[in-house]
């Protein structure tokens, strides 16, 4: 607990550091990753961060030294490379691109391997601390390297603000960017270019292995909560930022333990919150909206056999037992009571002892329901010429679900009719 | 009369395969154009091909006698409705601004004039009482009219529409054909991919009878008529097919290289 303490006063100047850049990078990544989101590309993320690896490994080599710059270059380049290739294949060759992606990325992915251990044999001193890269340390984010990958998270967000209009328009619709003669192809390879250098800085978070997780779950769990694309990016920013906090804390408090794992549990326990809390497309509400849906069918029903048994004798205010209405249509006794209950409550019927009887509320609206029942099994006989001994499943479903709109649309449309195709009486108010 | 739409020899290709042979094809202005043909006939293809969406295999196009580059502004497009993802996260007014993205230019965001004819054009077509509705919520005929109100915000001169009536019910179809009579009788051409052959002489007043060639553009009453039809829609021609099928499997470019162009 004192480490949290310590953590979050920021005090110690590195502290500082490592939180700083680490919510940098993650928010920057999480903010491009979004754009890969909404063009359905996700996997083309995963593929351009395994593919970065042989980059690092050959700037190393290249520069000698861990120069954030010389890796930066490297990986850039091999990350573009990645790309054109499967670009290439799914164009030249019957390869779709899937696979396309799955053979680049484990090609890239072995040579940047091969090419780590190699390093890692020769000897050379300045190596230590280049295997980060797999698995991300963002306690390594001080001096130098922080100031190179913070300009570059910087001039990303930037460059995602001043072209949004454009990059949202190309994810929504491509062929009508084209048609109003946006350059399509230059503002891709300007995105595309933004992708391969948010996941370049943000391997130093999160690592080659995990970086796609930081670049698309943020977006993907920010897309449960908004319908509205300017609040999904900052809410994927923030998801962001808070998982590269933490994966700040975590490697401050426990140097041996790599970031990216961390980074990656916290960004999908926020993302799996999403799933199930998100209101509207959440799990929880539509069971919850699954769940009302189907009480008010039980409701609907019970009211419906009510109202039938006072045709019968032309008297809707009689009570019923529990038992006359299963004689029309089965139910456990127990459900039917709890329905029945439930009816009491809202105050659509009256309990006397043991009997139920309908309101006048409880009447109206089972006259309603069984109004429309009758009218759209009249509508499907008339205009859709389905036999009368099919329509009745239909009309059951309809009947909870018409809006009071519809309803009136269809009572004009078919003029008020007086009796349904198996000639019962179709009840009108007043 | 001055033309709207010039397309001059012009031939599309898939993947090496001709999905459009050697459309020649002129269309005057203010006209309200049908472009009709069964399924696979290269009705989408022939718009695209024209707003320079798709890379001709020959041919040329030219829109109000000028290259389609400088008069861009003045022409719009409106995909197919089943060409997007409705599960974007955008408004109805979001997309209806995008229309006005062409007059913006790179970099700048919509300012409130943009919005206002954004407004306008949603009011036009009925939408006003869904302006903020995220756009996945709309019914199919109310995509369709939003789809229309951002081609309408580009206050362009000459659109092409990928099937407006696909999805859409009877009396939002009625109400999009009275809006593009009212957009032609303001001297706007509009060329419009259509399926349903029962209105075709109800609605245009010219027509383009494809079937990947041309069979027949006109006039609606002297050009769509039974012989044009049974061409049209009942005439394969299977050499034809055949011939692009083997380009498509021999890697035959469609063009030899090297030769005269415009």
């Amino acid at each position: 607990m004192n480490s949290l303490v310590e953590f979050l006063s920021f005090t110690d100047p590195n502290v500082r550091y490592v939180a700083f850049g680490s919510v940098l990078l993650t928010a920057s990544s999480a903010i491009v990753g979004s754009f890969t989101f909404l063009n359905k590309k996700s996997l083309v993320g995963d593929a351009i961060a395994h593919a970065v690896l042989p980059g690092i490994c050959l700037g190393f080599l290249l520069a000698g030294t861990k120069n954030p710059v010389a890796l930066i270059a490297g990986a850039f380049i091999t990350g573009w490379i990645s790309l054109v290739l499967v670009e290439f294949i799914t164009t030249k060759t019957r390869i779709k691109e899937d696979t396309a992606i799955g053979l680049i990325l484990s090609v890239f992915f072995g040579i940047g391997i091969l090419m780590l251990t190699v390093i890692q044999k020769s000897g050379n001193a300045a190596q230590s601390g280049l295997d980060h890269f797999l698995f991300g340390k963002a306690a390594a984010l001080t001096g130098n390297d922080l100031v190179t990958f913070g300009i570059v998270a910087i001039v990303l967000i930037a460059i995602v603000l001043v072209l949004f209009k454009e990059f949202s328009l190309l994810a929504f619709d491509k062929d009508y960017a084209r048609s109003i003669g946006l350059p399509v192809k230059r503002i891709e390879l300007i995105l595309t270019s933004l992708i391969v250098l948010a996941v370049v800085i943000g391997i130093q978070a999160v690592g080659v292995v995990l970086m796609a997780a930081i670049l698309i779950t943020p977006a993907a769990a920010a897309r449960f909560w908004t319908d509205k694309i300017s609040v999904m990016f900052l809410l994927a920013s923030l998801f962001g930022a808070i998982s590269g906090l933490s994966g700040a804390f975590i490697s401050y408090t426990a140097p041996a333990m790599p970031t990216g794992p961390w980074i990656v549990i916290v960004i999908s326990t926020i993302a799996f919150i999403s799933f199930f809390l998100a209101p509207r497309r959440g799990v929880i509400s539509r069971f919850v909206r699954q769940a009302n849906i189907r009480k008010t069918i039980n409701d609907e029903n019970v009211l419906k056999i009510l109202y039938q048994l006072g045709e019968e004798n032309q008297n809707f205010t009689i009570p019923r037992l529990p038992d006359e209405i299963i004689s029309k249509r089965f139910y456990d006794t127990q459900v039917l009571v709890s329905i029945l209950k439930r009816l009491h409550r809202h105050g659509y019927v009256d309990k006397n002892e043991n009997r139920w009887a309908l309101t006048e509320e409880g009447r109206n609206r089972a006259q309603r329901i069984v109004k429309i029942h009758r009218l759209w099994e009249l509508y499907l006989t008339t205009y859709m010429h389905i036999a009368p001994d099919h329509v009745h499943e239909d009309a059951d479903t309809i009947e909870h679900l018409l809006t009071p709109e519809l309803e009136e649309r269809l009572e004009q449309q078919l003029g008020y009719p007086k009796v349904d195709p198996h000639q019962s009486n179709i009840p009108y108010n007043n | 009369m001055n033309t709207a739409l010039e397309i001059h020899d012009l031939t599309v290709a898939f993947d090496r395969k001709p999905v459009l042979w050697n459309i020649d094809l002129m269309i005057p202005q203010g006209q309200l154009v049908g472009v009709i043909g069964p399924n696979g006939a290269g009705k989408s293809t022939l718009i695209k091909a024209a707003m320079g969406i798709l890379p001709l295999s020959s041919g040329y196009v030219r829109m109000f006698d000028k290259p389609l580059e400088d008069v861009r502004e003045r022409i719009s497009y409106v995909p197919q409705r089943e060409s997007v993802d409705w599960d974007f996260p955008a408004s109805v007014l979001d997309v209806v601004l995008m229309g006005r993205y062409a007059k913006l230019g790179l970099f700048k965001r919509p300012r409130k004039a943009d919005k206002d004819v954004a407004m306008d054009c949603i009011k036009k077509v009925g939408m006003e009482g869904f302006i903020n509705r995220q756009i996945s919520q709309l019914s199919g005929g109310q995509q369709q009219r939003t789809f229309l109100a951002r081609a309408l915000a580009q206050q362009a001169d000459l659109y092409f529409m990928d099937e407006p009536f696909a999805g859409v019910d009877a009396a939002t179809e009625k109400a999009i054909v009275t809006l593009l009579r009212e957009m032609t009788d303001q001297k706007k051409t509009v060329i419009v991919v259509h399926h349903d052959l029962q209105s075709v002489s109800q609605y245009f007043d010219w027509v383009v009878m494809l079937n990947t060639r041309l069979v027949a553009a006109g006039p609606t009453d002297t050009t769509f008529t039974a012989q044009n039809l049974e061409a049209t829609y009942g005439g394969k021609l299977t050499l034809l097919t055949d011939v692009a099928d083997l380009m498509h499997r021999e890697n035959y470019p469609s063009r030899e290289e090297n030769i005269f162009k415009p």
